[in-house]
Order: C-alpha cells, then sequence, then structure tokens
C-alpha cells in the first residue's frame, strides 16, 4: 500500500476512489412483478464519486466545496468508514472522529451522564478515557446541573452542546466537520472555534464541508471542489474559492 | 476474521454501554420497570398452564406442568424475544449506521446480550417455584450452561442473519414473526417430545430448537443426561449458522449505509 510519495505525516490517502450507489426503481411488490415479467430494470446505477484523490497530512485543513448533490456528504462517509468504496482504496491513519450530525447515538430516555458514555463509547473512546475527560466534557458543555437528566427535557441547544463536547473530547487524528458552525449560541460558538483552532495547532487534520466560503477561507489551507461527483480541483485554498465561484457563474 | 476480531476487541465497551442502553431505557416511563421481564413469562406461564394441563391436559411427565413449561419457555422466549428484537437491532439504529463507524455486528450482539440478562432475571422465578415443588436437582444442572452457549451460538448467528436480510427487504420481519408462531408449535415447548409417534420424531432432531429444549427438560427435571448425538449436531449447525451469519453480515457491511 505505501508507495514512494507517502510519508509518516501523512494521516490520509484517497487513491482513485468511486462510489457507485443503486437507486431501486420499483419498491412494492405491485410494481415488481411486471417488471420481472416484461424484464424491466430492477435498479439504477448511479456515481456519486468518480475517481477521487486526495492526500493530507498532519494540520491541513481541507474544505470541500461544492453545490447541492456534488457528492460533498459521501466523501465524509466514505473517510468516516461509513460506506465502502465501489473501486479504489482509502488509506486512514488514526482515529477518525466526525462531526457530523451531532449526537446520532444519543438515546432521549437516558440521562446526559448515560449519554457522555454510550456516544464517547460509540466515538471509539474506552470507558477508562471517558472517566478521564468527564469532568472536562461536563464542563465544556456548560451543562453540570443537568447532567442527571434524561435528555428529551433539554432544549435542542443543549442537546447540540452536549454532542459537542463528547466529540471533540478526544483530540483525534483526523475530524470530520459537515456544516456544524451553528452549534448553540454566539458565546458557545465562538468556544467551539477556538477548540477547533486548537486542534489545528496540535496538528489535527480537518475536513470541512461548508457553504460560508468566508469561514473556510480563514480556516482551511486546503480546498476542494466538486461538481457533480468529479474532483475539479484539489491545491491551494484561494484557487479553489475561485473556482469555485467560477463554477457557481 | 482476525482483523474483525481484534476491532471488535477495540469496542468492547460500546458492547458494554449499547447493552446497558438497551436494558435501561426499555422501561423507562413504566411503574413497574425491569420487573416486567419477570412478570411477563409468570403471566404467560399462568395462562398457558390453565389451557394446556387443565383444560387440554398435555401430560408432563410427572413434574408439575408450571415447571415443566417454565424449563422450556424461557430458553424459548430467550430465543424468540432475542430473533424479533435484534431483527430490527439495524433498522433502528440506521441514524447510527449512516454517520459513524463501529462493527456493526455489536448493534446485534448487545440487543442479544440484553435478552441474556433478562433470561437470568426471568429464570429466579423458576428457581422459587423447583424450592416451592421441591423438585430434586442433580449435578447433571451443570450441563445447563453448556447447552445455553450453543444455544447463544445459533441465536447469535440467526439474529445476524436476519437482521441484514430485513435491513435490505422489511418483509423480512412480518415473516419471521409468522415463522416463530409455527417454530414454537414444533418444539416441544408446551408438550412433552414423548407425546410425538415415533415416526414424527426425527423431524425434531433437524430442529436445533427442539435439541436444546428437550436437552434441558432433561438435565433440569432428571431425565438423565442429554442426547449426546442430537447435542453434538445442535453443536454443528450452530456453529455452522453463526459462521454463515457472520460472513455475510460482514460482506454486506459497507453497504448497510446505503440502503438503509
Amino acid at each position: 500500500m505505501d508507495n514512494n510519495q507517502s510519508n509518516h505525516t501523512q494521516v490520509l490517502n484517497i487513491n482513485r476512489v468511486s462510489k457507485k450507489y443503486f437507486l431501486q426503481k420499483q419498491k412494492t411488490f405491485k410494481e415488481f412483478l411486471p417488471s420481472l415479467v416484461l424484464g424491466g430494470t430492477w435498479a439504477k446505477d448511479f456515481w456519486a464519486l468518480k475517481s477521487i484523490n486526495i492526500s493530507l497530512n498532519k494540520g491541513d485543513s481541507l474544505a470541500v466545496v461544492g453545490k447541492n448533490g456534488a457528492g460533498k456528504s459521501t466523501l465524509l462517509k466514505l473517510i468516516a468508514g461509513v460506506t465502502s468504496p465501489t473501486v479504489g482504496k482509502i488509506m486512514v491513519k488514526g482515529r477518525v472522529a466526525p462531526l457530523i450530525e451531532l449526537g446520532a447515538g444519543f438515546h432521549p430516555e437516558l440521562t446526559g451522564k448515560e449519554n457522555i458514555y454510550l456516544n464517547g463509547s460509540i466515538l471509539g473512546m474506552k470507558r477508562g478515557e471517558i472517566d478521564k475527560k468527564y469532568h472536562e466534557i461536563v464542563e465544556f458543555s456548560e451543562l453540570r446541573e443537568f447532567i442527571d437528566q434524561p435528555i428529551k427535557h433539554y432544549s435542542s441547544g443543549m442537546y447540540m452542546r452536549l454532542a459537542f463536547s463528547v466529540a471533540i473530547a478526544e483530540m483525534p487524528e483526523i475530524l470530520l466537520i459537515d456544516e456544524i458552525f451553528a452549534v448553540g449560541d454566539a458565546d458557545f460558538q465562538k468556544k467551539c472555534l477556538d477548540k477547533l483552532k486548537e486542534f489545528q495547532k496540535n496538528k489535527v487534520c480537518m475536513i470541512i464541508v461548508s457553504h460560508s466560503l468566508e469561514q473556510i477561507k480563514n480556516f482551511c489551507n486546503l480546498g476542494m471542489v466538486l461538481r457533480k461527483g468529479e474532483q475539479v480541483f484539489f491545491g491551494e485554498i484561494n484557487q479553489a474559492i475561485e473556482t469555485y465561484k467560477k463554477l457557481l457563474d | 476474521m482476525f482483523k474483525d476480531i481484534v476491532v471488535f476487541l477495540r469496542y468492547k465497551d460500546l458492547l458494554i454501554n449499547l447493552t446497558e442502553r438497551e436494558i435501561k431505557a426499555r422501561y423507562k416511563q413504566s411503574i413497574l420497570g425491569y420487573f416486567w421481564v419477570i412478570l411477563n413469562p409468570f403471566l404467560q406461564m399462568l395462562v398457558m398452564t390453565f389451557i394446556f394441563s387443565i383444560v387440554m391436559k398435555v401430560p408432563s411427565l410427572g413434574v408439575p406442568y408450571p415447571i415443566f413449561l417454565y424449563v422450556a419457555l424461557l430458553p424459548w422466549n430467550f430465543f424468540s424475544n432475542s430473533l424479533s428484537s435484534s431483527m430490527n437491532s439495524l433498522v433502528a439504529n440506521s441514524s447510527l449506521i449512516t454517520k459513524i463507524y463501529f462493527p456493526r455486528e455489536i448493534l446485534v450482539y448487545s440487543t442479544v446480550f440484553a435478552k441474556v440478562i433478562d433470561l437470568i432475571l426471568a429464570v429466579s422465578i423458576l428457581v422459587i417455584f423447583m424450592i416451592i415443588y421441591r423438585i430434586p436437582v442433580s449435578t447433571r444442572i451443570l450441563w445447563v450452561p453448556v447447552i445455553f452457549i450453543i444455544q447463544l451460538i445459533f441465536t447469535t448467528g440467526l439474529s445476524l442473519i436476519l437482521s441484514t436480510f430485513n435491513l435490505f427487504y422489511r418483509d423480512i420481519q412480518y415473516l419471521v414473526s409468522l415463522m416463530l408462531m409455527l417454530w414454537m408449535y414444533l418444539t416441544p415447548v408446551i408438550y412433552p417430545v414423548e407425546i410425538i409417534p415415533n415416526e414424527y420424531r426425527f423431524i425434531l432432531s433437524l430442529n436445533p430448537m427442539a435439541v436444546f429444549v428437550n436437552a434441558y427438560r432433561q438435565v433440569i427435571l432428571g431425565g438423565g443426561d442429554p442426547n449426546l448425538n442430537s447435542l453434538i449436531i445442535g453443536v454443528i449447525v450452530s456453529l455452522f449458522v453463526f459462521l454463515a451469519g457472520f460472513s455475510i453480515f460482514k460482506k454486506l457491511e459497507g453497504i448497510f449505509s446505503d440502503v438503509v
């Protein structure tokens, strides 16, 4: 797998990766039977990503831009290991923490504390590691008084705060961020951004999907432009934004 | 397979936490709470004893019918509840499956493990009954954990298969609940094997659940050692089902998030 270009600082290597989805056409039995007899097509192919190449080192922050349906979320899913590529290889070094749709693993009936442990272990943390980080998580979320309440009584802001605090409790090698700059109120948002900047200083590799060009310009050093699953550009962030703007016109 | 085991071990805390979630969350907002896992089979037993023992006079080989029934009903319930819950475990956790990577079989295992805890608690009533009715117990009772482990392997393997198929085609869950009902009648839970005519008994040896249920009755109610031949077939079938289930599951795991 190792080639000459890869070195010890490389954390992510995506090599000619494509992803095909099957769009099921017939859903019900009533539709299925005639298609079986008449020989209609059962499913339609759809290439969500075509021949993507990315190589990222420690400390890189990559912004992925593209219109809706360009394949941004599919790319994050592939890196997170949630779905496997149809063609090509993805090499990931270290722990990948997805900040995609925060709190996916929360259970409304359990308390904040129970959910911290549950979500931590979903993110691949060991019990002992969560024990160590527990107070830090609660502190960051500012939810100490509510931590023994079932989270179904939380407001959506509190819910997001707790989820974010668990997700960033431990420094991962790669952090995936999907439009989540809108967590809680302005104060908390600033706290999150500070935390992400701290990660950046500590050489965490970040991959950010965002429509806010201003934000990514300040935050990222690399950019990637996707159009209908194809990689239009990969490189320096300002050039990426230029390319994307041209694409929009 | 070896790599799968290494990854799985890294996530063993997740297995514990998900099992806990399964147990804790289930009876929240109910007054009797977890007591239901004991009460449920108990009430089931009362009704079944009335119908099958008092009304229909099913023989129970000299053992009080409630105990005769319970010894088979509890492991059957474990099997049936495990399948019905784990079948939906992937679908119910689709929000997790589409967002975060972890070995997906943990979702199935945690559901089955939660049912193991249920079973252990439900057994308490059986123990009380056996004390009240003064049923003698021999050292053969040490067979119980052995039989249970075989049953656990069989149950988990089948759960892996069904949960995968149900993810692709939800028809499976309806089919399975029907199948489970028929399967229970083909397993000597409410009646003793002995009332089946000899020439039809071979059907039961093809049914691993019948083998397990029989073996439990043999060793707990003092009927002698379990039928080793049947048990060995049970082991082979169980291992086969588990390995088949595991490889089907792992093979399709990569596209779970695409179809869910």
